[in-house]
This record gives C-alpha cells, structure tokens and sequence, in this order.
C-alpha cells in the first residue's frame, strides 16, 4: 500500500468510465430510503395490495372451494383484464406510492441542495443527465416493485395455478401492458418527485407539497365534477389521469367520458415541465441574487 | 481572581460516542483558549457552558448560577456558534435587529446596537442584503456581530476565525483583545495553535474529550519545543543551504526530497531556526519557493504530547 | 415555569416578519387562495349560464368552507406546527433563540402566536373573497355575514387548536410529517365516521359541531366531505377546542423546556 504525504498528491491512475455513471446514485438513494424510520413498514404496507391481489389470483382458480365465502361475487375474482386495470389504478396503490415518494424521494434533490452536494457530483465525470438519471432510477426501484413486478407476478401466478397457456392465449397483450403501464406511471410519478424535490430545499416542506398537490388536485375535481357535473374536470386529477390511462392501456372503458389521450397529454405536460424545471435547477453552482 | 466559569466532574455523551469527560476546571476573567484537533470537544464543552446542552454527568456553573434553563444568565453571555446557520431569508440588518429586540433594549438602542456591531464587522455596507447572498466570511463575521452586539460580560466564540481573510481574522483579534482589557471573559475555541497563540496565553487543551493540559501556553510550547521540529525548504540551491547549516546545533538532522529541490531540517529550536534563515538566504543569495512545516499543526503536537 | 410577556411579543414580531417574509408562506398563500379561484370559476359560470341551478350561497357554506374546514387548515396546521421546533433544528438556528434571555416556552408561544396570526389572515383573506364572490347578490344580507363570521371563527379556532398539536408533535418528534399526515388524513378522516362517543375523539368531530352546514353537503362525489354527525353543543366544543389547544400548547412548552436538542450533522 501506498502511504501518501500529507497534502495534494496527484492522481496517477488511469480512468476507466463508468458505464452506468448514474448507478452509484441510485444505489445511495435506494440505501438511504432503507435507513429512514418507518420506511420499511410503510414500503412493506404498500405490498399488501399485490399480495391481496395475488390471493385473489389463487382463488379465482378455485372458485368452487371458495363460493361460500364469495356469495355471488365471483365475477369480482375473473383474472382478466379489468382485474388488472383494478389493481393498477386503484386508489389505495396508488396512495401508497405517493406515501412511498414523500418517504424515500422528497429528498433526492432537495437534500443535495440544502447541503450544496451538487458542486461535489459535478466534480465528478458525471453529466447532468446521469444525475437526474440516477435519482429516478431510485423512484424506478421502489415504484417497479410496486407495479411492473406484481403485474408480471399476477401472469405468472395465473399460469402456474392454471396449469395452461389459455390466459396468455386470450389476452396475449396483457405482459406488454403490465409493462407499458408500470413504466408509464412510474415515469411520471418519478418526474413528479423530482419537480417537486427540486423546487425547496426543505425536506418537510417538499413532503408536504407532493402529498398536496396530489391530494388537492382530487378534491378540487370532486367539487367541480359535483357542481358542474362535467366529467373533463377529471383532467384536473393527477389520481383520475392516471386511471383514464391505465383504462386505456387494459382495454377497458374509462371510468369518465374523456378520451384517454387528453388524461395522457396532461401527465405528459407534467413530465415536460419537471424537465424544465430540473434543466434550471440542477447546476453545478447555484447563482444568488 | 474568582471564577467565571465553572466545571465539575462534567461529562457528556452521546448515546454510545464520548463527547466530553470528566472535565473540572476554572474559568477566569480574561481570554482563554480552548485547544484540540476535531473531535476533541470543543463544541460540546461550548455547548454545555451556554446552557443548550445538558451535562450526562457533572455540573456547570456561569457567576455561581446553573446554565441550564437559566435563561435571565444568557443576558451576560454572547455566544457565537460553529456551525453556519442563519435564518436566510432575512437581510443582515434585519436578522441583527431581530435577535437584539430579544433583550430589554429600546427601540433606538436596538437599532444603534444593530449598526455599531454591523460597522465594526464591516458589513454595515452590505446590511440590507440577504443572508443567503452573503461570503462564507461575510457570515462567520455576521455570527460574530450578534455574539457581541448586546455587549456581554461573558463572550464564547466556537471556531470564530474560520472563514476569514487575514484582515478580518487580525480585526476580530484586535476586538477579542480589547474585551479582555474591558474586563470581559472571553473563551474562544480553535485548532490553529497560533491563532490561539495570538490570542491569549492561558490555554486548554482538549483531546478525545478529556484536559490534556491546562495553563500558559509557554508550558505546551516548551513541551513542544521538546519535541524535534520538521522544517521544510523549498529552494534553487538546497544542498548550499543544507551545508550552512550543518554546523549549527540546533540542527538536529538533515534530509534532502522528496523533491529534488527541497530539503528537510530537523530542529529542536524552531524560533532560532527561523531566525538564522532569513540571514542565510540573502548571505548565499538563494531563492526560496516555499518554507514549511510539515508538522506544524496541533495534530502533531497532540500526537507527541499523547506519546503517539 | 416563568416568562414575560415582553420575550413573547419579541419573539411573535420576530417570526411574525420572518414568517410572512419566507417563500413557504408565498406558496402556502396561493393554496390557500385556491377557493378564491374555485368561487371565481363557479360565478362565471353563472354569469353565463343563468338557469344553471347553482347555488352561490350554498356552495360557500357547503363546498369551500368543508375544503377549508377538512383539507386546508390541517395542511397549513400541520406544516406551520411541526415547523415551530423543526425547523430550527433543521436549520441549526435553535441556537440564536436559546441563548437569548428569554424562556424556552416564550419561544414556543411567541412563534406558535405568530405563525398562528398569519396564517388566520391568510385563511380569512380566501374566505371573506370567495364569500363575497359567491354571495355577490347577497352582499348587503347581514345573516349572510354573520354565518360567514362564524365560519371564520371556527376555522380561527381550528387552525390554532391543530396547530397547538402538531407543536407538541414537533418538539418531540423528528419524522412530525408522516406522522402528521397519517393523524391528519388517516385518523381525522376516518374516526369522524365511527357511531357514538369515538368521533368525539377527533379535533373534527367539534369542528363540525360548530359548523355543521360544512357538513351535510350534497352526496355523490362529495360525499368524501360529509360524514353522519352525532354534534356536540356549541359551548362544549368551542370549550373542548379552547381547552385541547391549552393543553396542547402547555405540554409543547414544556416538553421544549426540559428537552435537549442535539442537532444532526
């Protein structure tokens, strides 16, 4: 080993590029979230939708053992593609993940501008994009094994307690949307955070506003839709874009008469602006007035 | 002289970490210097005495009175902290005004308080800009404005040269020093041995939360002296500056590198050291690059001082 | 446990300045005036639909005033409580309070005091406007003004009484946040429901008694607003509310009196 003096010593080493240069980042964001209070219970909390949800895959293959607990709902247990949709855009999960966001994202920036971090990442051979990059790809960690893994966990379950291919014969697009979908609403919700973690650098203040604005953007659709009973007031809704889509993506109706498109451009223009919005913020050298 | 201060038996940690221990001693008018690398307790000893911790064990006193939720004492005590903290969302002028008016002063004398302090930290020009646009030296010297606005009896100041451009450093010397004329107590916390040194000569210093020695910085500085001295000369001819030397008795050895043109000296009489080089570099005619001392620094003392 | 008075008002005026100067107060204003555009909305639309079948009046007591009453003031409560010892210790500022010669629970109570005026005048600036958006017809109607009145009052009483809470919360609880928005959506939201004595156990619960107009709105999509009230009487709610907010803020104070605050690094 080699002692150094005190002081500057050069580095003479040869530099090999990272090929993933943002995945430090996400591994330090994922480590971090683990090392909060209460996290591990809220994140395994957010499991239990899929796990009920996986029940529901075992029962519906056995149905007839089940039906006295059933009493006629047993179309509610049909694996199909509604009972996707249901799981994908329903309320509760999609709570959980916003609760799972003002745990383990509302600081993946603000805390690097409060401590003035971001000077020590570009210090680095790391460019702007593998930053952003490397901070959704922690809201990608979390939110994925909300989404994209039951998802593919549901099919996979449908075929094992099947015992055929009949599932995957009738609804062959199925895995392809599990996918679409989870990337799209994780994208989003990952956009999402990132706006609102860059917009202070005070961690409470931005975990308030990304439960907030969530939460508002709903009751402000709920009075409007109630007095003027239009149902384009659920563009409004960050919960309600999300469900017109994830409708679209499986097939089924959507809940309000609006066409899908309007509810996927509006998320779409939440996603740009969070671009934007980070484009300005995130700099090496932060410029007072 | 009786004490200001006063510590017994006082200790302090944090859950498993040792902040502080054991440590009894009597502060006295004047300026004292506390002494220690990172992490010796400095700040905890600081803390303890303005009351915003609590001792685990022991007991602390300011005039006789317990620190702790004696929150008429804190009117005697100014206290400028280490870390950079300030409401930034408020202008200098504001932010000084603002803690003022948290004492019994008037309207007019806040507000003369305010501007005196301000002036003599040289940011009255800067008064009504934000914090958060303010230097790092701008703010260390804002903390020391609000430490000493209210003019107390009793200043701490953790770490208050850290930041600071040698003017402004040379300035907060002038002012420690004139408290100390005025009467006050003054106790300022460092880990530069001679900012300390410029300071004061009573010192104490701390190491692994414990008193490593306590007294007139003239006994730490013969206990170093003990202690061989590593000096470094960066220069156009070391080898002619080395051979002047050889003959003189404080030079205790003599190393060339690890740069071809540096060499190493090893003295036990660092002030006689300093004193003959200036000589022999205008006598040989040698242009010099660079004089350190590569041991210099309070670790180093720490460490032979522990017996490291 | 002593203070005077004057380290109080010090201390109000201190973050009453600092609390309207800072960027979360801007932030906070525009939320809270979100009623003002929904009132705004809703009149224009009136304007140009006539027969529409809106109800101005209606819609303050019931829609803006339960969006104020369950929404609002707990997100305002919630932020603005916790912060009073969190954010000084977040931002390492403790320091500049308690070494100054006033009292620890002066410094609660000051700030408390603060924080808890401006944030009933930023409440009452949205309502008085949407009040007087939506009663255009009924400006010169002084029942009307006198509803509106008590409205205010309870929604003053409200915000004060959750406010005191999450004080207490924040002075001994670092993750105050989650915790807050679990016992403000979580708790709030779903013991008001229950049958009998247990909705008593809500701040809400006496909110509502007082205001129960804010409660029987219309079912439906709003039905998320309304809840089947078992009120209290007038003089013990605002008893009760006066009393928990007492409590409250007695327990923070001492709490933050006897408490030591380690900053983290």
């Amino acid at each position: 080993m080699v002692i150094s003096e005190q002081g500057y010593v050069h580095w003479q080493g040869t530099f090999i590029e990272r090929r993933f240069p943002w995945w430090p980042i996400t591994r330090l964001g994922i480590r971090l979230a683990f090392k909060r209070k209460f996290f591990k219970f809220v994140f395994s909390i957010s499991l239990l939708p899929a796990v009920m949800f996986s029940t529901g895959v075992y029962i519906s293959e056995r149905l007839d053992d089940f039906q006295f607990m059933l009493k006629g709902q047993d179309r509610l247990l049909e694996v199909n593609p509604a009972f996707f949709k249901s799981y994908f855009t329903s309320e509760p999960l999609l709570f959980l993940m916003v609760m799972i966001m003002v745990l383990a994202g509302a600081g993946l920036i603000c805390d690097d501008l409060k401590y003035n971090s971001l000077q020590l990442y570009f210090s680095r051979p790391l460019r702007k994009r593998d930053y952003v990059l490397g901070k959704m790809a922690t809201v990608f960690f979390f939110l994925l094994i909300l989404t994209l893994v039951p998802g593919l966990l549901f099919v996979l379950l449908k075929l094992i307690f099947a015992g055929s291919f009949k599932f995957l014969a009738n609804y062959p697009w199925i895995p392809v949307s599990v996918i679409a979908f989870s990337l799209l609403v994780t994208l989003f919700f990952a956009f999402y955070t990132l706006l609102v973690s860059s917009l202070s650098k005070n961690r409470r203040y931005v975990s308030i506003l990304l439960f907030l604005v969530y939460i508002f953007s709903n009751v402000f659709f709920g009075i409007f839709y109630s007095i003027f009973h239009n149902p384009y007031f659920c563009l409004l809704s960050i919960q309600c874009d999300i469900q017109q889509v994830g409708a679209a993506f499986f097939r089924q109706s959507p809940h309000y008469d609006v066409p899908w498109i309007y509810s996927f451009l509006v998320l779409a223009a939440i996603c740009c602006l969070s671009a934007f919005v980070l484009k300005r913020k995130i700099r090496g050298v932060e410029v007072v007035k | 002289m009786t004490a200001v201060i006063q510590t017994k038996n006082l200790s302090k940690w944090y859950g498993n970490v040792l902040g502080l221990s054991d440590v009894s001693l009597e502060v006295e008018q004047g300026v004292t210097g506390l002494l220690g690398p990172n992490g010796a307790g400095k700040s905890t000893f600081l803390k303890l005495i303005t009351g915003q911790i609590k001792p685990s064990i022991g007991h602390v006193a300011i005039q006789g009175q317990d620190v702790w939720n004696n929150y008429p004492l804190f009117g005697r005590i100014g206290f400028c902290p280490e870390q950079d903290a300030f409401y930034d969302e408020m202008t200098g002028w504001e932010f000084m005004t603002s803690l003022l008016s948290l004492y019994s002063f008037s309207r007019a004398d806040v507000q003369s308080r305010a501007e005196k302090a301000l002036d003599f930290v040289e940011l009255a020009k800067d008064k009504d800009r934000l914090i958060r646009g303010y230097s790092r030296g701008m703010r260390q010297r804002l903390k020391l404005a609000q430490a000493v606005a209210h003019d107390p009896e009793i200043i701490i100041l953790d770490e208050p040269l850290n930041g600071l451009d040698p003017l402004s450093k040379r300035k907060v010397i002038r002012l420690i020093k004139d408290y100390k004329e005025a009467g006050k107590t003054v106790i300022v916390s460092s880990h530069v041995l001679p900012e300390i040194e410029a300071l004061t000569r009573t010192i104490i210093l701390l190491h692994q939360g414990k008193i490593l020695a306590r007294g007139d910085i003239h006994y730490i500085r013969d206990l170093i002296d003990k202690h061989p001295h590593m000096i470094s000369v960066k220069c156009s001819d070391p080898r002619r500056l080395a051979s002047s030397l050889v003959g003189e008795p404080s030079v205790l050895n003599i190393q060339f590198g690890p740069a071809p043109d540096t060499v190493v000296f090893e003295t036990q009489d660092r002030d006689k050291f300093f004193g003959l080089i200036p000589r022999l570099i205008v006598d040989h005619r040698i242009d010099v690059e660079e004089i350190t001392s590569p041991d210099d620094n309070l670790q180093a003392v720490f460490d032979y001082l522990v017996g490291k | 446990m002593t203070m005077s008075h004057n380290a109080v008002r010090s201390i109000f005026s201190f973050f009453f300045f600092l609390g309207r100067k800072a960027r979360k107060t801007k932030v906070f204003f525009l939320i809270s005036g979100l009623p003002v555009l929904v009132a705004l909305i809703i009149q224009i639309n009136r304007l140009f639909a006539p027969g529409s079948g809106i109800d101005g009046p209606a819609i303050f007591s019931s829609v803006i005033m339960a969006f104020n009453l369950q929404f609002l003031i707990l997100v305002l409560a919630l932020f603005y409580g916790t912060s009073i010892c969190s954010e000084e210790l977040e931002g390492k500022t403790l320091t500049y309070l308690t070494t100054r010669p006033a009292a620890k629970s002066a410094i609660i109570l000051g700030k408390y005091a603060a924080y808890a005026a401006f944030l009933v005048l930023m409440v009452a600036a949205a309502v008085i406007l949407s009040f007087l958006i939506l009663n255009v017809e009924r400006v010169l109607d002084l029942s009307a003004w006198l509803a509106m009145i008590k409205a205010l009052g309870v929604l003053a009483l409200g915000l004060m009484c959750y406010m005191a809470f999450f004080t207490l919360v924040g002075t001994f609880l670092k993750k105050s946040i989650l915790f807050g928005l679990f016992f403000s959506f979580g708790w709030e939201n779903v013991v008001q429901y229950f049958p009998g004595s247990t909705q008593k156990f809500t701040i809400m619960h006496y909110l509502k008694s007082l205001l129960p107009a804010a409660s029987t709105g219309s079912a439906g999509k709003l039905s998320f607003l309304t809840f089947k009230l078992e009120p209290s009487s007038a003089g013990a709610a605002v008893a009760t509310l006066v009393i928990l907010t007492a409590v409250f803020l007695g327990l923070a104070c001492l709490v933050f009196s006897k408490k030591e605050y380690i900053f983290e690094d």
